[in-house]
Parts: C-alpha cells; structure tokens; sequence
C-alpha cells in the first residue's frame, strides 16, 4: 500500500512534511537571490527596507560585467555548434557503424562526464600554457567542448536510435547522394535531438566555473569568473543582479528545451 | 586500430575521437606523467602526500565531508523520491520542477545564495535568534556546516532522480501483496520498498559521493581553511605552489578514487543510465 498515496494513513502527512521541508530548501534560496536583487540594501539585510533597480544599473553600466556575459556568450555559442557537429559524427559512427569496440567507444566518449572537473582542469591548463593558449578565446572554447560533447553524444545518439534507417535508404533509393540524404532527410528527423544537444552544450559552458577558473586571463573572463572573483571579495548585491539574469536565461532554456521534448512525443 | 577502422562507420568518429585525445587523454597522462618525474625520477611526490600531516588531514575531511553529505542528501532524498513517484499528478509535477530548476540554477547563484543566508548577519542566523535557539549568532560559514549545507543542496537531484526511477518501476501490486500478508507499514518500508530500490540508492549514493570527493566551488566558498578538500588543494598546490609534480599526484590520488567507485558502481548495478 506504500505505493498508493491514499492508502497511506497518516503517513502521508509525514512524507508530505518532509517534501514540502525539502521542495522549501530547494527553492528558496533561489526566490531569496531575486528578491536581494531588486533590494535596496547594501548589506543584504532580508527583507529589504525598499525595492530598487540599482544594481541592475550598476551592472549595466560596468563594461567589465558586460564583457565577461559577452564572452560567455561567444564561448557557450561556439561550443554549442562545434558539439553538436562532432556530437552528430560521433553518433552517426556509434548508432550506425558496424566496426567492432563500438561499445568501448561510447565508454570513451563519455569518459568525460565522470572525470573530477578540477582534474581535466589542471591537466588542460598545463597543456595549454604549453601550446601558448592559455588565456585565450580558443582555450576556452577546448575546455568546454571536452564536458559538452558527452552530453551531446547522449542526446543525439538517443534521437537517432529512434529514428528508421530505411527512411533514409529510401531517399538514396530514389535518387539522393548519401550525404544529400543525411542531411535533408536524416537530421531534419532527429533536429529535437540537435536542438537539445545545442541546448545543453550551451548552458554547460555558461555555466562553468571550475575549467574556466584555470582558464581565465585578466582580459578574458567568462561571467562565471566574473562573479567568483567579485564573490571572493564581497557578497555585493550586484552579484545578486547577476545570478538572477543568469537563473532567468537557465529558465527560458530549460522551458525551451521542455518544449522540444513536447513536440518530440506528438 | 585498422581492423577496427575496416568495417563501416568508424570514420565519422573521428573528429570526436581527436579532439578526445588531444585534450583529453593526453593532458591527463602529461600531468600523471609530471608527478613521477618532477622534481626527480621516482614516486617521491606520493611519499610526500602520504607522510604528510597536513596532507594527510585533507584526504580524511575529504572522505568525512563527502560521507556527511552522502547519508544526509540520501535521508532526504529517498521521501522526495518516494513521493515524487505517488503524489496526486498536479503535485508531484510540481515537485518535479523545483527538483529540475534546482539541479539546472547556476552552482555560483547558489552558492552565492548560501553564503549570504548562512553568514553572521544573515537570514538563518536571524530565523534562529527570533526563535530564541540561540542567543548569539552562530558561525555557520567557512566550517563543516556550511559545507555540508552548501553541497547537499546541490547534490539534492543527483541523489532523487535516480531513486525515482526506480520506484517508478516498482509494481504496485508487489506492496499490496505484502499488506494482504499482514504486513504492516514499517514491515512493508523495511522489507519490500527498501531492498527494492536498492539498485537506485546504490546508483545515487556512489554518484553524489564521487561528485562530493572532487568538488572545489562550493567547498572552497564556504568552507573554511581548516576543513580543506581535495580538489582545493589540488588548484593551490598549481595555481599558488606551482609545484606540478606534488598537484599531479594528488589529482592522481583523486582520480584513482573517483574510477574505483565508478568501476564499483557498474559491476554493482550496471551502467548509468544513458550510458548503455
């Protein structure tokens, strides 16, 4: 009866308790930054005294927090198109190859994933000040395309394993070229797959600290730096301003994605 | 490798395949490479941060701090978890995507988020004095507290998500059937739901462990220097020490710890999910 929320008893006030206590923790630390955002308090007392928008001025007007979000921007752009490029080969020699290993293969790819960040971080900061790209736009772009492509590799690997081959062998049947056919038969049917992959590639180097830490040169900081420098210095309200549009575009994403995902299943 | 690249397909894996290794495999190696010649030929990096005190304490909190947060996270995982599977659909859905946004909020926002409700001054503190459970403020900052606090809230969905899918493959009627028995509640959570979900706890358990031993964000804001971890001394050993060869052993340490786990985890239940 455990698995039927009516049979539970008073059980279910319980577990209701401890979901609403955890549903609390989750959430409003998140509901807190925003609010702290639009507060006039300098030293975040909670509830504000009054509301104001000034440190979205503050953060507007600084070239130095508009650089960094336009860098990240750049980088997480890059990435998104390189991932979903080599994600899509990848897949297509995953999903459809024959040779042997391919399950090794799919291992290696996403090895990635479960590799301590701060480990890949040193080791490419070592192999970058030697190759003399430490710093730059292009070390960055390396870093964050060797977290995203797994998460790509998953995405597109799974919409083209959905997807019927013969689809594609009847386009070459009636005339096409086989890269005519793969790419105006096959990845038109798989775009969800593309679109999420884009989606999360995108939002994994947005949001990455820890490769970008190592990464980062004084002219090229990502907004993530960005806020940890300005965070190791003072909890300014300012980066209060900051987290809150960076939440705001992490939820337009995931709405977006959510939608995608809806127009899959119809 | 030319068997191999006999048969079909094997082509289109390539660009992947280079960028992999080239910023992959290699750079691992070059660093694992540096901590058995730096300074000098030999194992003598590892001797050091084995026979160290000081290193020594770091690899305990590191195990310490990533077990605290493991049984916490797990406790109040599993009712969410259970709850998310049986709620009425409105609110579970609900559940659900305060579940997602967390998981997807930038880690600095959240972060961020702790380190001002948690200082002297802050929200938690003030909850606490106006309840009068303290008279004075409490350091809950830059000391195992707000570690712990700080990573269990991040590691929440790592934990939940696999323990729902999970009970969300239980057959109902498998609980029924323990009830028509004359099981009572307890005898039907401890007996049947709990060894049932033991493949998704086992999942959740090995993964936020692993993801806790090689934090560095939160750990290193809202940690304090007392209660160092492994992957902050990792960066400074590098960043400020610039001593490669010590910091490649220890990512090394780190490494073997992390891959040993995973190994763990896939003979215990198999792959994770999306990785088959």
């Amino acid at each position: 009866m455990l698995l039927n929320f009516h049979m539970l008893g008073w059980w279910r006030w319980a577990l209701g308790a401890v979901c609403a206590l955890v549903a609390a923790f989750l959430l409003l630390p998140i509901l807190f930054i925003i609010a702290l955002s639009f507060g006039d308090s300098r030293w975040l007392i909670f509830p504000p005294p009054g509301w104001t928008l000034k440190w979205y001025e503050e953060l507007f007007s600084d070239p130095r927090w508009l650089d960094a979000a336009f860098t990240s921007f750049k980088v997480a752009a890059v990435v998104a198109v390189l991932s979903v490029i080599l994600g899509f080969l990848a897949s297509m020699a995953l999903v459809r190859g024959t040779f042997r290993g391919r399950a090794f293969l799919r291992g290696f790819f996403l090895m990635p994933m479960v590799m301590p960040v701060v480990v890949l971080a040193i080791a490419l900061y070592a192999t970058f000040l030697w190759l003399g790209i430490a710093g730059t736009f292009v070390g960055f772009v390396l870093a964050h395309l060797v977290i995203a492509l797994p998460f790509a590799i998953i995405a597109i690997s799974g919409a083209l394993e959905g997807f019927d081959k013969s689809i594609e062998d009847a386009a070459i049947l009636c005339g096409a070229s086989p890269w005519e056919a793969r790419l105006r038969v096959t990845l038109p049917s798989i775009k969800h797959g593309l679109f999420s992959a884009a989606i999360f590639s995108f939002l994994i180097s947005w949001d990455e600290v820890v490769l970008a830490i190592f990464m980062a040169s004084p002219r090229l900081q990502t907004l993530p730096i960005k806020v940890w420098g300005t965070l190791r210095q003072d909890l300014s309200p300012v980066i209060a301003a900051a987290s809150t549009l960076l939440i705001a575009l992490t939820v337009a994403l995931m709405v977006l994605a959510a939608f995608t995902r809806k127009g899959k299943k119809q | 490798m030319a068997a191999i690249a006999a048969r079909r397909g094997f082509g289109f894996a390539l660009p992947a395949l280079a960028l992999l290794v080239a910023f992959f495999v290699m750079p691992v190696m070059w660093l694992l490479l540096r901590s058995v010649t730096e300074p000098g030929l030999g194992f003598q990096n590892y001797a050091t941060l084995f026979g160290t005190a000081t290193y020594a304490k770091v690899f305990l909190n590191t195990f310490m701090v990533a077990g605290i947060v493991t049984v916490i996270t797990l406790l109040l995982a599993f009712p969410v978890a259970w709850a998310l599977v049986i709620l009425p659909p409105r609110w579970s859905m609900v559940l659900f995507a305060i579940v997602i946004l967390s998981m997807w909020t930038n880690l600095l926002a959240r972060t961020y988020a702790w380190m001002v409700l948690l200082q002297r001054t802050g929200l938690v503190n003030q909850i606490l004095m106006g309840l009068g459970i303290t008279d004075a403020p409490l350091e809950l900052v830059n000391n195992l507290i707000g570690v712990t606090i700080g990573m269990v809230y991040i590691m929440l969905p790592f934990m939940i998500l696999p323990i729902y899918g999970v009970i969300r493959q239980i057959d109902a009627s498998v609980l029924q059937a323990a009830s028509l028995c004359g099981a009572t509640r307890w005898q039907a959570l401890w007996r049947v739901l709990l060894p049932l979900c033991v493949p998704g706890i086992a999942s959740g358990v090995l993964m936020v462990f692993v993801m806790a031993l090689g934090y560095y964000v939160t750990p290193s804001l809202l940690g304090g220097t007392s209660h160092m971890m492994l992957a902050e001394l990792i960066a400074q050993l590098v960043q400020s020490l610039v001593n490669w060869g010590l910091g490649g052993a220890a990512a090394f340490v780190l490494l073997v710890a992390t891959l040993a786990l995973y190994a763990l985890q896939i003979r215990l239940v198999g792959l994770p999910k999306g990785a088959q």
